[in-house]
């Protein structure tokens, strides 16, 4: 990483992006009391992705030496001619990026060593194992990554950034009649690991809260198959926002025919919704994966996708917004060294609003108040669908048993249409991956709201 | 310094530090791949990585590392942290490394890519596909040649060397329905060679012919307790979460597994019989090697309905006192059933046939719901429409329990030969 890839710039014959980078990553993992996995994974290399004439070349290497550098120019060089004589395709020239500049500070904190980290979760499954001797399993894993970028444009942009993220996630399982049941959580989000983690007891309250939701669950029935009214909690929330709207948005997908092609600037939601891919800060805080300047050099800017249930833009990277005439909205992104930048999102969310969670619930005759996703998967034509790891029936008011694992589905805009209700609590997941070609870290936020939507059951 | 002369002075350093146990493995691929987006070529690809991963073990202490700097100086700090990585873990006497096997050098696949044949394969694929199939959206599509060399080694003596090169071709299409797109499918499959046009590879051809048909999806008729015929393209995923939660590491160590106590016995329908065939000429892609350093050797998993084998590792293995499996699983191969497609369909009164399946991870005893994608709906025998906004539920256990009849048909996808297989009991609410 301290090569100055400024010293290369002689060697750009077209528009080039030039980035070398790094990955690091710490996965210590104990499953029922087991150390199974204490590994450190490091990842570095540089990269150049070239544009001529409607055509992109990219090559990269592990070796961030003056031939690796040269390799990778000569080589995404060559990619893009050949294409571009191959294609011959009558492409406008990339919309000019301004000159940018950004450098992210290094951690300040002192960083623990392989045996503390080791030590601190030991004493977390301790406490585990000797306060809930009934689990019939228990994995307690720490998965710490760094990525560092170093990236410089032929456009003059150049920028150095750095994202932590620390997470420890919790399993429990439980035997209910011979068949497991289980829950997890994870824990953390953006930054160093000794800030974020003080104490192996800073995490029990939320560890006994974890247990007593699965006793609940243990107990859990079948939700009822069919279209339910719901309170999605701000964790389910989030994934809504980004998957079923958010990857809609993405202009990639809109140029391949998703729903929201044709909508700009129409209704697509309640009034009550409105939703913003966040750049690096939303209501006054840092987010979850804060981007100052995207791997294209673009500065990268909030986005509003919907104003009051309006739909007002998509996300772009620089070819997207040369399509659409627009500014390039910074959402070109790459997970590893070796990846090219797509258009990612970055923080996305739905808006808080003026209800009260207590009081959404308390106007529920007969639904669900769902609160913890797992994966989830979404179309161009909006239709998503996440799993739901722990939720609750809702009866007059009132919550009821838990129920088994489920999924929930439907179009994202018409489930949108149905919100009649917005909380004011909001939250952020921080722990989040998507998947498109590439991994990358995101974030998802939201409110509660208040909405209709299928639900699978028996 | 060689790659392999690297490999081996990496795993002496190991040792030289106190390693009681230790293996060095060195991974080099080269990757060279054209994208299409939006049907047009956008983006070609070169890609050079290596990795070096590092393991220890010390006092019943593992460690390891992988880093992607091989060259010496990078060697002898990255020994020194590994040393410390595994004197921080917690003991467990289960961690140990492969046996002794003689050396052995594996290759399959080309050396080189062809640019300008996969160029051609390309060009040729994107216009078959807008004269045979007009309503076809191609999303993206990438065809890559991966080429690998790994290097094996351990204290014990284990010094394997693979080779492997082919081709992999992976789409995401949807069809233009009047202003808008049907839901996008994908699909893809992996090559020694590029003999055949990319259209007549896999599922290709029907999928796309599916998708282009045009007629407008509908929601299934209300709730109901009907019948699956899952596609050779959506049972590889319900094969991998079925073994994930049942005879794998994870459950098996956990002793949360339904499957912990079964085998030998009957767990699926008598109609099952699936392989896991990672060195057979029947899977082009495949692997010679297992994760823990064992030559990987094919193996029946289900042999009509009855439990064959778990899936563990060397670890798992130790940790439960089961037998280590032969291979890493995947590389699956479904012995074909008596019976055509056009047959089993006919004895459907109501159900789906299932193209892929968009669900959540399913439960640990096998509970999953989720949303029936690219999916048709089936009556009295033939298909009716295809289908939007329709959900499935059921348990994967007893969904493999319920197989009434497997194709005789089979989808080659070089990494995995799969029929239709024809289920029941599932609840689908649309």
């Amino acid at each position: 990483m301290n090569i100055d890839l400024s010293t290369y710039k002689g060697l750009f014959t077209d528009y080039t992006e030039l980035r070398c980078q790094e990955n690091n990553s710490l996965v210590i993992g104990f499953l029922k009391g087991n150390n199974t996995t204490n590994t450190r994974l490091t990842t570095s290399g540089v990269s150049a992705r070239v544009y001529k004439d409607g055509a992109w070349g990219f090559a990269s290497s592990p070796e961030t030496t003056a031939d690796g550098v040269k390799f990778v120019i000569t080589t995404a060089t060559h990619n893009a001619a050949f294409l571009a004589a191959k294609e011959r395709q009558d492409a406008p020239p990339l919309p000019h990026g301004e000159v940018t500049t950004h450098h992210d500070s290094p951690p300040t904190s002192q960083q623990l060593n392989p045996e503390q980290f080791v030590a601190f979760l030991q004493e977390i499954d301790h406490y585990i194992a000797t306060n809930y001797p009934g689990l019939a399993s228990r994995t307690v894993t720490l998965n710490r990554t760094e990525l560092k970028k170093n990236l410089l444009t032929s456009d003059g942009a150049s920028a150095f950034s750095l994202l932590s993220r620390s997470l420890i996630q919790i399993g429990l399982t439980v035997e209910q009649d011979g068949a497991p049941v289980s829950l997890h959580e994870v824990f953390g989000g953006r930054g160093q690991f000794e800030t974020l983690f003080s104490t192996p007891e800073a995490l029990y309250p939320k560890i006994d809260q974890l247990y007593e939701h699965l006793m609940r669950k243990r107990e859990g029935i079948y939700a009822a198959a069919g279209l339910k009214t719901c309170i999605l909690a701000p964790e389910m929330t989030g994934i809504l926002a980004h998957e079923a709207i958010g990857h809609t948005c993405e202009a990639d997908l809109v140029l391949g025919g998703s729903a929201v092609g044709t909508k700009r600037g129409q209704p697509v939601a309640s009034p009550l919704v409105s939703l913003v891919d966040f750049a690096h800060t939303a209501f006054g805080e840092t987010c979850p994966v804060p981007i100052f300047v995207d791997d294209e050099g673009t500065t990268a800017r909030d986005t509003v996708l919907i104003d009051q249930g309006i739909l007002k833009g998509f996300l772009h990277n620089k070819e997207s917004a040369c399509h659409f005439q627009v500014p390039p909205t910074g959402n070109a992104r790459a997970y590893r060294f070796s990846d090219e930048p797509l258009i990612r999102m970055r923080n996305t969310a739905i808006l808080p609003g003026k209800d009260r969670l207590e009081e959404m619930i308390a106007s529920l005759d007969d639904g669900y108040y769902l609160m913890r996703p797992s994966n989830g998967q979404a179309d161009a034509t909006s239709e998503f669908m996440f799993g739901v790891t722990l939720g609750y029936e809702v009866k007059d008011g009132k919550l009821g048993r838990a129920i088994k694992d489920t999924t929930i589905s439907g179009l994202a805009f018409q489930v949108l249409q149905t919100v009649s209700a917005v909380s004011q609590e909001f939250k952020w997941l921080s722990g989040g991956m998507c998947g498109k070609k590439q991994l990358i870290p995101v974030g998802l936020g939201g409110p509660a709201l208040k909405c209709q939507v299928m639900i699978g059951g028996r | 310094m060689s790659l392999k002369e690297l490999n081996s002075y990496a795993l002496q350093a190991l040792e030289e530090a106190g390693a009681e146990k230790a293996e060095a493995v060195i991974t080099r691929s080269e990757k060279t791949e054209m994208n299409l987006e939006n049907g047009a070529l956008k983006l070609i690809r070169t890609t050079v990585d290596h990795h070096l991963r590092l393991t220890a073990l010390q006092d019943q202490r593992q460690g390891s590392i992988l880093l992607n700097k091989i060259h010496r100086q990078a060697l002898e700090p990255a020994v020194k942290e590994v040393m410390a990585i595994a004197a921080s873990s917690a003991p467990d006497p289960a961690h140990d490394i492969a046996a002794y096997q003689p050396p052995k050098i594996f290759s399959k696949g080309e050396t080189t890519p062809d640019l300008d044949l996969m160029y051609q394969r390309v060009k040729a694929f994107t216009q078959q596909v807008a004269a045979d199939f007009p309503r076809i959206v191609l999303l993206n599509a990438h065809l890559d040649f991966t080429r690998q060399t790994t290097f094996f080694q351990n204290s014990n003596g284990v010094d394997f060397t693979v080779n492997q090169g082919g081709y992999r071709f992976a789409i995401t299409f949807s069809a233009q329905e009047g202003d808008s797109s049907s839901s996008f499918n994908n699909t893809g499959f992996f090559t020694l060679n590029l003999d055949q046009a990319l259209l007549n590879c896999g599922s290709l051809r029907i999928l796309l012919d599916q998708a282009n048909q045009g007629q407008a999806p509908r929601k299934a008729p209300g709730k109901f307790i009907g019948d699956v015929i899952i596609t050779p393209d959506c049972l590889e995923g319900f094969l991998h979460s079925l073994l994930g939660i049942t005879i794998s590491d994870g459950p098996l160590i956990a002793g949360t597994s339904p499957f912990q106590h079964k085998l030998n016995q009957l767990v699926a329908s008598p109609c099952l019989t699936l392989a896991s065939c990672p060195v057979s000429p029947e899977i082009s892609s495949g692997y010679f090697i297992t994760s823990d350093g064992y030559e990987a050797q094919n193996t029946p998993i289900i042999e009509n309905g009855v439990l064959k084998t778990f899936l563990l590792s060397q670890y798992g293995a130790n940790k439960t006192g089961l037998t280590r499996a032969v291979n890493d699983g995947g590389a699956f191969v479904v012995t074909p059933g008596d019976q055509p497609l056009a047959e089993i369909l006919k004895g459907v009164k109501k159900g789906l046939l299932l193209n892929r399946f968009s669900g959540g991870a399913p439960s640990p005893n096998g509970d999953f719901s989720g949303v029936a994608k690219n999916s048709f709906y089936i009556e009295d025998g033939a298909i009716q429409y295809p289908l939007s906004e329709t959900m499935i539920a059921g348990n994967l256990i007893a969904l493999f329990q319920s197989i009434a009849a497997v194709s005789q048909e089979r989808i080659d996808f070089g990494s995995a030969l799969l029929p239709w297989i024809y289920a029941q009991g599932v609840t689908i609410s649309g």
